[in-house]
């Protein structure tokens, strides 16, 4: 796994990993997006047999971005659990019982749908909407209105965001990616179990492609 | 007793003559054979009473058996399944059915089941089973949903499969597979308690004349362990071949693009005959052609009709009946109307671009002229003029007698999911004994008992998973029973039945109401509201796009985006493939007296004089510098897939020498390897680089087998319940249990890359998506010629199809016009 990469929004310290995470220095905080956790078992629970190590995998990635960057929190732009509660969002509270010191964040994602008593007991802080700290404000989905209301740097999520490479020869690959505008960013999804949406870049932006565990500035 | 002496016989003998007819041998031996408990296979073309072989013998069984009250009898129970693959079929042969029934003064009911009949129809059915049950593969599993499915096939004498060379072949034919062997087990366990001999079952498949009539017969059989015997009619059908050639043959063809513009020369031909169908192999072009043909021809507005897959089923019925009533003078269709249902007012057909293989082209033909004796007349119309080497290679393969085999697929783990949860929802099943009875169907005769074991896990434990974290939920085991008692889940699989998968389509509504077609998702998606597009022949304007329906208006607009679908894309067949270089091999040395090849001199001499016509036993590569970069064409003549399949060994042979990428295009003649820098190919090394060595480890070691794999996995997906298409008009209820087959497929490749239904992906690319037994037949062919390498300086003929199809990917179809317009006037200067 190649080591974080460094890119500076604002004035502001951050670390893009190839585990779709963002460390952000100065707060230490991690930043992810779209977890997606309990999707498999979601489906699992209608019969649809889709492997669970899926679910497994990103909890380990969660985990070993904890133990490297060892943040003070997370903030999660939203859709964390994928939909109602299952076996598997029990699993996320054994591991969130071990990590307890570690604040979570989250602003609500049009996913978010388990019970407030859930986030509660698991110390999970809930914010509709918008949530602001610093220089720096998140929302599950950016839209460009909320840019113009709003001074802040924007991180969001929601899309999903991956871009199409063209090769020579009519080749091509598509690939999650770090998108940064001039105002807004947006994260990849951090569930493996998610699909791609492709974006075109706007040409101001920055784009960090992720490719087997490398990341890649594409412009 | 023999069959001549019994009650049966002499009834409908009486009648027949009543009638003024009398049987053809074919259909007296089929009696014969149900008669005596017999199983088989009835092979005679449509328009010679197939459907009369088989049913009236199911009559004569009956009649035998009640010699005294067999016109009284009324609620007789299923006596005669009858499977049909096609919906449209049910009702004509239910009407031809009730007319016999009818005349005869018996009290038999004729029952259709398919997607169309209504519930209240079902429910009836279900207290009285009508005797006669006509019925497509997907209704006759959802009948094995229904709780006390057994006591329905109880009383069933005869089972029928109707257009058997259809079914076999695909995923279909092993529903019907699967079907068989439950109900024959069910029948066989029934007689063994009351041993009386009538419940010995016939099972007749009827099929049209394929390359394997053979295993057609041992495939269908196969759960009754009976050899079962072959039925032909042997009639003689004459089928006459006429080619439409084009007044200036173009020296750079291009596909699609030759045929609009010959329409002028077909108007006649549909003037002079009663009723005319016009095949077309794609239902974009078929729009096209409906709209041309009503430009060309304004006077027969009213009398032209279109019929393909997207066009609302009422006026498909509509265009149905009135092709029975010879109310049309023309059908523009697609495959819908490939199948089945004799139309006895067709006189012509018109076949538009290539048929790709002979079966499917003598099926067509044998759309006309129905009368038993009448010739079939159908005329081959090119959408590019390479085509008419084709048309000549059909008319050969004709002479010849040389038809296509339809293989039967083999070990289809999908659709056995598939059929196993459908048994999980009705009566549950014995895995014992289900296991007995799969593992007596030609598509499961191989399977291992470790398979089985896997199949059964991944219903009942879901694969791979954290213990005590899963909520895995579908199949259960109650007293050795497996079984499905959640109804949601029940009730899913019970919308999933079947193993016919199309891309998402969404339904198009007039705003001011009114149904026009369906149309699929990634075609509309690319439109804005506003842009116009055409439809079941009509120019609309798209308004919005709301739950999963397309509202559109009239729209006056001169130019419409026709949709190009996907679907259905036939390779060329290696029969056709093989006598297509036979064809160019004669052309290659001159003139040859048949008027479709020399009529195409003019560009075969272009083609010698900037590369080469090749022979039978040449292999032709061309190798041309474009601005686009380096092009390696190859000339195989096998088919599109071969050709895909070959594009991406052969460029991973290439890269293995030296890194270098690639991107393919091919068509059914050839392929092309396009790179931004030279292709190292040459004398030294081409014969190296075809040949048939480790070409297993190749094709496992090219990129593309996961490609493909990807392709072939959803269609398995869907048909083995792993992805979820959504409830009919309520798609949001479910959003969050939706996902595509290529996340579905990216998981199990990484988490799960050995389960069932993956390797099944692979073996399917295998054996059907890169033909892998022509792939190393080709290979070996190749060793074999000569390998001819080329260096024109500018595109040929022969490879400037391929060139263009390559292009069409990224173009709108105008756009693509100009543009191609433009790279032929620059090569011809």
């Amino acid at each position: 796994m190649q080591a974080p990469i460094s890119f500076t929004v604002s004035g502001q310290q951050l670390w893009l990993s190839p585990m779709k995470a963002i460390f952000w220095e100065s707060r230490r905080f991690l930043i992810v997006s779209d977890l997606h956790f309990g999707k498999t078992g979601h489906f699992r629970k209608s019969g649809i047999a889709v492997p669970q190590h899926v679910y497994r995998n990103d909890l380990q990635r969660l985990f070993s971005l904890v133990q490297y960057f060892q943040p003070s929190g997370i903030i999660i732009v939203g859709d964390f659990f994928h939909s109602a509660a299952n076996r598997e969002a029990d699993l996320f509270a054994k591991w969130r019982n071990d990590h307890s010191g570690i604040g979570i964040r989250l602003v609500k994602g049009n996913h978010d749908i388990l019970p407030i008593e859930w986030y509660r007991e698991n110390n999970i802080d809930l914010h509709d909407g918008i949530l602001r700290d610093g220089p720096f404000c998140f929302t599950h989905e950016w839209t460009p209105d909320l840019s113009q209301a709003n001074e802040q740097y924007i991180f969001s999520g929601h899309i999903h965001p991956g871009v199409r490479i063209s090769g020579q020869g009519r080749q091509s690959l598509r690939l999650p990616c770090f998108y940064f505008d001039q105002n807004h960013a947006i994260l990849p999804a951090f569930g493996d179990f998610t699909g791609l949406a492709i974006i075109e870049p706007s040409p101001e932006a920055r784009v960090f492609v992720l490719a087997e565990q490398q990341i890649i500035s594409l412009q | 007793m023999k069959l001549q002496q019994t009650i049966g016989y002499n009834v409908i003998r009486q009648w027949l003559t009543e009638k003024g007819f009398s049987p053809f041998p074919f259909q007296e031996e089929t009696w014969e054979a149900i008669h005596s408990r017999q199983s088989g296979l009835v092979n005679a073309p449509t328009g010679y009473g197939k459907t009369f072989s088989v049913f009236l013998g199911a009559l004569i069984r009956f009649i035998n058996e009640n010699p005294k009250d067999y016109q009284r009898l009324s609620k007789n129970k299923l006596q005669l399944l009858w499977v049909t693959p096609l919906r449209a079929l049910a009702k004509d042969i239910g009407r031809a059915m009730e007319e016999v029934i009818s005349e005869l003064g018996m009290q038999w009911k004729v029952g259709i089941r398919n997607g169309d009949t209504s519930t209240a129809e079902r429910q009836k059915q279900k207290a009285h089973m009508p005797e006669i049950l006509i019925i497509t593969p997907e209704s006759l599993h959802l009948l094995l949903a229904q709780k006390g499915y057994p006591e329905i096939f109880q009383s069933l004498q005869v089972i029928a499969v109707d257009e058997w060379h259809e079914l076999l072949g695909s995923k279909r034919g092993v529903q019907v597979e699967l079907a068989l062997s439950r109900i024959i087990s069910l029948q066989q366990s029934q007689s063994q308690t009351t041993n009386r001999e009538r419940q010995t079952i016939s099972v007749f498949a009827i099929s049209a004349t394929i390359g394997n009539l053979e295993q057609a017969r041992e495939v269908l059989l196969s759960p009754l362990n009976k050899m079962g015997r072959t039925i032909t009619a042997k009639l003689p059908k004459t089928t006459e071949v006429y080619s439409i050639l084009p007044d200036e043959i173009e020296k750079y063809p291009w596909a699609g693009h030759l045929g609009i513009r010959l329409v002028d020369k077909i108007v006649p031909i549909i003037r002079k005959s009663t009723t005319t169908l016009l095949f077309i192999n794609t239902r974009g072009m078929s729009e096209r052609w409906y709209q041309e043909l009503l430009h060309a021809a304004p006077d027969l507005a009213g009398a032209i009709a279109l019929h393909h897959g997207s066009i609302e089923q009422e006026l498909r019925i509509w265009v149905e009946e009135a092709l029975h009533t010879a109310r049309l003078k023309c059908v523009v269709c697609t495959a819908s109307l490939d199948l089945g249902v004799d139309f006895r007012p067709v006189e012509t057909v018109i076949q538009v671009g290539s048929p790709k293989g002979v079966a499917r082209f003598l099926q067509r033909a044998g759309r006309s002229g129905h009368q038993p004796g009448a010739p079939s007349r159908i005329y081959f119309l090119p959408t590019h003029s390479l085509e008419l080497v084709e048309a000549s290679a059909l008319k050969e393969a004709i002479r010849q007698n040389i038809i296509e085999s339809r293989e039967p697929m083999i070990l289809c783990f999908d659709v056995l999911l598939q059929y196993l949860c459908t048994l999980a929802i009705s009566e549950g099943f014995d895995p014992e004994q289900i296991f007995r009875e799969v593992k007596s169907t030609f598509c499961f005769r191989e399977m291992t008992t470790e398979e089985w074991e896997q199949v059964l896990q991944f219903l009942t434990t879901g694969g791979k998973a954290l213990q005590q974290y899963d909520d895995y939920h579908k199949v259960e085991i109650i007293n050795n029973l497996y079984r499905i008692t959640n109804r949601r889940i029940a009730m899913r699989h019970r919308m999933h039945i079947g193993t016919i998968v199309s891309d998402a389509m969404l339904k198009v509504k007039f705003i001011s109401g009114g149904y026009v077609g369906v149309i699929e998702e990634w075609f509309i998606s690319r439109l804005e509201p506003g842009e116009s597009f055409t439809l079941a022949g009509r120019n609309l304007e798209l308004v919005m796009i709301k739950d999963m329906t397309v509202l559109v208006r009239k729209s006056t607009a001169k130019k419409s985006i026709v949709p190009s679908w996907q679907g259905g894309r036939m390779p060329l067949s290696a029969n056709l493939g093989k006598l297509l270089r036979e064809q160019f091999n004669a052309a290659g040395s001159g003139r040859t007296g048949i008027p479709e090849l020399d009529v195409l001199q003019p560009l075969f001499e272009l083609q010698s004089e900037l590369s080469k016509v090749p022979r039978a036993d040449e292999l032709l590569i061309e190798q041309i510098e474009t601005k686009d970069g380096f092009h390696l064409f190859v000339f195989p003549f096998e088919g599109r897939l071969v050709h895909e399949a070959m594009a991406a060994i052969l460029s991973s042979r290439i890269s293995r020498r030296q890194p270098i990428t690639f991107s393919f295009a091919m068509n059914d003649y050839g392929f092309e390897l396009l790179s931004d820098q030279p292709i190292p190919v040459d004398d030294s090394n081409v014969y190296e680089l075809f040949s048939p060595e480790n070409l297993f480890a190749d094709i496992q070691r090219s990129v593309n087998s996961t490609e493909m794999a990807k392709r072939k996995f959803r269609d398995i997906a869907v048909i083995g319940g792993l992805i979820f298409q959504g409830y009919p008009g309520e798609h949001k209820k479910a959003r969050h249990l939706q996902s595509s087959a290529s996340l579905i497929f990216k998981v199990f490749q990484e988490y799960d890359p050995d389960n069932l239904l993956m390797r099944q992906a692979y073996r399917e690319v295998f054996d059907q998506q890169m033909e892998e037994t022509r792939l190393r037949e080709m290979l070996h062919r190749i060793r074999q010629s000569r390998i001819i390498l080329e260096f024109p300086e500018r595109l040929t003929p022969f490879c400037f199809p391929i060139k263009v199809d390559s292009m069409r990917e990224n173009l709108t179809s105008e756009k693509l016009e100009d543009r191609i317009k433009k790279m032929q006037s620059q090569l011809l200067k």
